[in-house]
């Protein structure tokens, strides 16, 4: 494309980083105001993980409840599992991606900045006003069938304002792709993690909307009609869940199958084998997860549709072919078994775990779509399994981050405790889903709900831990511009890079840009 | 750090164009929010009409005429954006400034139709669904015309003020491609909310 034959151009004063003014502390004002991508991309990581340890606890009360454990009073369950299921898409999963793209793609096309600096810094901060407008909203009884009218409109609205919001800093981080790549990087050679925010962004930017024109409808029938139809309480939940379920949960999920290309590469040594096919695979993922159709409120027999049990079944294939494509080129490298690397495999494994899942879903004699408790276990799993994914890659990128390696002591905890939530956060669940025509499985509900909520209670105490980890890395010593001996532009510059990023740069001629050049030398 | 820093001699500066490419992705989120809308609507009519019901309230009418104005005036502005945008390709000023303050008035001449149409349609927005959905999609688009409107307008400060010539004239080529995104969802609705009823 002719738009990547000339270097894009270097970063404006406004948007260079607070941190390296030469103070020991930059003052609130520019930490506040700045649009260096990499500021913004670390306020993203760091609220998002916060949100998430949130989302988790939720989810965890909820399931605990489910399991006879009254923890929560009577009227606050439905909008204690409601405001669960916004945090842990639009409060955590989807803005922790986001903030990890907004701070790694720009160093992995070989950008100088994200595309609109001051764009990203607006999209970040409206997304936190929004969140926490969303927190207070549902705190003062509002939110999906809340008992206070203002604070049911004031939810809607909070809503809307952080789906904008995450479509604001979406599109700036896909024009950076589609526009700031350095010369010699077409879009099949970028970075598989940045290749997976690209399929992601698309996706997202496909479906977002979508919410958006249900959040509108519902907000303006509540506040102005009476409500006569979408805006009533009980109905309101019905024309949002699609978004958490069955297919369009995967789409929250797709940027981890790019972070684990990366992790698998990188550690590996190795070339991605088979390239080519993983991209195809990570966008026929994406594809497979568009699931704004599936809204079974005005979509009543989505169930029965060829479309809906297709991708549900097929979405399984990409996911075996980039566990392939992963393991060959393991194979073919000598392994270093980091925190990143162990991250990223139970991050695909969960994955898999989950469109099995999807596969089971989607099969009509099982009549598991009826089946409330299967749903939130999907999304448990998927979530649990972008969990794991950020886990990994903060891990990997921490040294780009931070300047720092992070704990691998912590991290390599924190997997075990992620993955071992992963399974029971989201299984029982899905287990419980065949009640219906096992007796027995009904009997143990309780039993398997509570397990349910310890699963969750383990992926957020893996969370906290890398956390930790991060904070306490940056007391540690210095890992050096690349520590693990990268392949992709994000490892060509110092940890963590300069105001501009880069220096100057070769024109790249393959995917992995930095084998090119030690080959030449050897 | 990895010796990757050998450069071919410094291109000259030159702004990508990455305007033009963030305007289609935010196009094709706002086409995406608009289908989602009228594929609502599409689908409660259907079920409504399906059991022999009539769709618009009692006592309420939409009139044909106004949303035809309101089409032709819009294609009429998709026309000068055009004209905009070639008239500053090929650096002729007058024309420029011309064909955006065209453009505008269009805009202008819709919202105020728009606004008349409303008080004459007598649709109660507390009544019924139909009152829900129609205000919400033609009110999402009339917030769409404005956006575009400004959209222009910055544009049109940024020629004035000579960011925008022959060799550079994207902001005014993005405008364009939002103003030619408004128009077409503003064409869809009229023939599925206007002209079926």
């Amino acid at each position: 494309m002719a738009i990547t034959e000339t270097r894009p151009e270097t970063a404006l004063e406004a948007h260079i980083n607070p941190w390296d003014a030469g103070d020991e502390y930059p003052s609130v004002a520019a930490a506040l105001g700045s649009g260096d991508h990499k500021t913004i991309g670390r306020f993203y990581i760091g609220f998002a993980l916060l949100f998430g340890l949130a989302a988790w606890a939720m989810q965890g009360l909820s399931m605990l409840d489910a399991g006879g454990i009254e923890v929560l009073p009577d009227d606050a369950v439905g909008q204690v599992y409601t405001l669960g299921r916004f945090a842990l898409v639009l409060l955590f999963a989807v803005p922790l991606f986001l903030g990890v793209a907004t701070y790694v793609v720009p160093l992995q096309v070989g950008a100088s900045t994200v595309a609109f600096p001051r764009a990203a810094a607006l999209a970040f901060w409206t997304w936190l006003l929004g969140s926490v407008i969303l927190v207070v909203a549902y705190a003062a009884n509002g939110g999906v069938g809340g008992g206070r009218l203002k604070a049911v409109d004031l939810s809607y609205l909070a809503l809307g304002v952080i789906v904008v919001a995450l479509l604001l800093g979406t599109v700036c981080v896909l024009t950076t792709l589609v526009a700031l790549r350095t010369p010699g990087m077409h879009l099949d050679r970028v970075p598989m993690f940045s290749w997976g925010v690209f399929v992601a962004g698309s996706i997202w930017l496909l479906t977002m909307p979508v919410l958006l024109a249900n959040i509108a409808l519902i907000y303006v029938d509540h506040r102005f009609g009476r409500p006569s139809e979408f805006g009533v309480a009980a109905l309101q939940w019905s024309q949002l869940q699609w978004f958490f379920q069955q297919p369009q949960a995967f789409a929250f999920a797709i940027p981890v199958l790019g972070a684990v290309g990366d992790i698998v590469a990188t550690t590996s040594g190795e070339r991605q084998r088979h390239r080519g096919l993983l991209l195809a695979a990570i966008g026929a993922f994406g594809i497979f997860s568009f699931g704004a159709f599936a809204q079974e409120v005005f979509n009543e027999d989505v169930w029965e549709q060829v479309l809906f049990v297709g991708v549900g079944l097929l979405i399984v294939i990409p996911v075996l072919a980039l566990l392939g494509g992963w393991a060959s080129t393991l194979r073919a490298g000598k392994v270093r078994l980091t925190t990143a690397l162990l991250g990223a495999l139970t991050a695909g494994l969960t994955l898999l775990v989950a469109v099995v899942a999807s596969g089971l879903y989607v099969i009509k004699p099982l009549q598991l779509h009826d089946s409330v408790a299967f749903q939130a276990g999907l999304l448990a799993t998927v979530i649990a399994a972008a969990s794991l994914g950020a886990i990994a890659g903060l891990h990997h990128w921490a040294p780009k981050i931070t300047g720092h390696l992070a704990s691998e002591g912590l991290g390599k905890l924190s997997v075990l405790l992620g993955f071992a939530g992963a399974m029971l956060a989201g299984l029982p669940l899905c287990i419980l889903g065949f009640a219906n025509r096992f007796d027995g499985i009904n009997d143990a509900a309780d039993a398997l709900n509570v397990v349910a909520a310890l699963g969750a209670a383990s992926v957020l105490g893996a969370l906290a831990l890398t956390a930790l980890s991060l904070l306490a890395a940056t007391k540690g010593p210095d890992a050096g511009d690349d520590p693990w001996n990268g392949q992709t532009l994000e490892w060509a510059t110092t940890s963590p890079p300069p105001n501009g990023n880069f220096a100057t740069l070769a024109v790249v001629r393959s995917a992995e840009p930095l084998l090119d050049t030690e080959e030449e030398q050897s | 750090m990895a010796a990757t820093h050998v450069l071919p001699s410094p291109a000259p500066i030159q702004r990508p164009r990455m305007i033009m490419v963030a305007t289609a992705f935010v196009s094709a989120a706002a086409l995406m929010f608009f289908a989602a809308l009228l594929a609502i609507y599409l689908t409660n009519r259907a079920e409504l009409v399906s059991v022999g019901e009539r769709w618009l309230p009692e006592g309420v009418d939409v009139p044909l005429q106004q949303p035809n104005v309101m089409l032709f005036t819009l294609l009429a502005s998709a026309v000068t954006m055009q004209w905009a945008v070639y008239a500053i390709a090929r650096n002729d000023r007058a024309n420029t400034y011309l064909s955006l303050g065209v453009t505008l008035v269009f805009g202008f001449a819709f919202i105020n139709m728009a606004s008349y149409l409303y008080s004459l349609m007598e649709l109660d927005i507390a009544a019924s669904q139909q009152g829900v959905l129609l205000y919400t999609i033609t009110g999402a688009h009339l917030a769409m015309v404005v956006a575009a409107m400004v959209y222009v307008l910055i544009m049109a400060f940024r020629a004035l003020a000579g960011q925008q010539g022959p060799h550079q004239h994207d902001g005014i080529s993005s405008a364009a491609l939002f103003w030619h995104a408004t128009v077409v969802v503003y064409a869809i609705l009229w023939y599925a909310i206007y002209v079926t009823k």
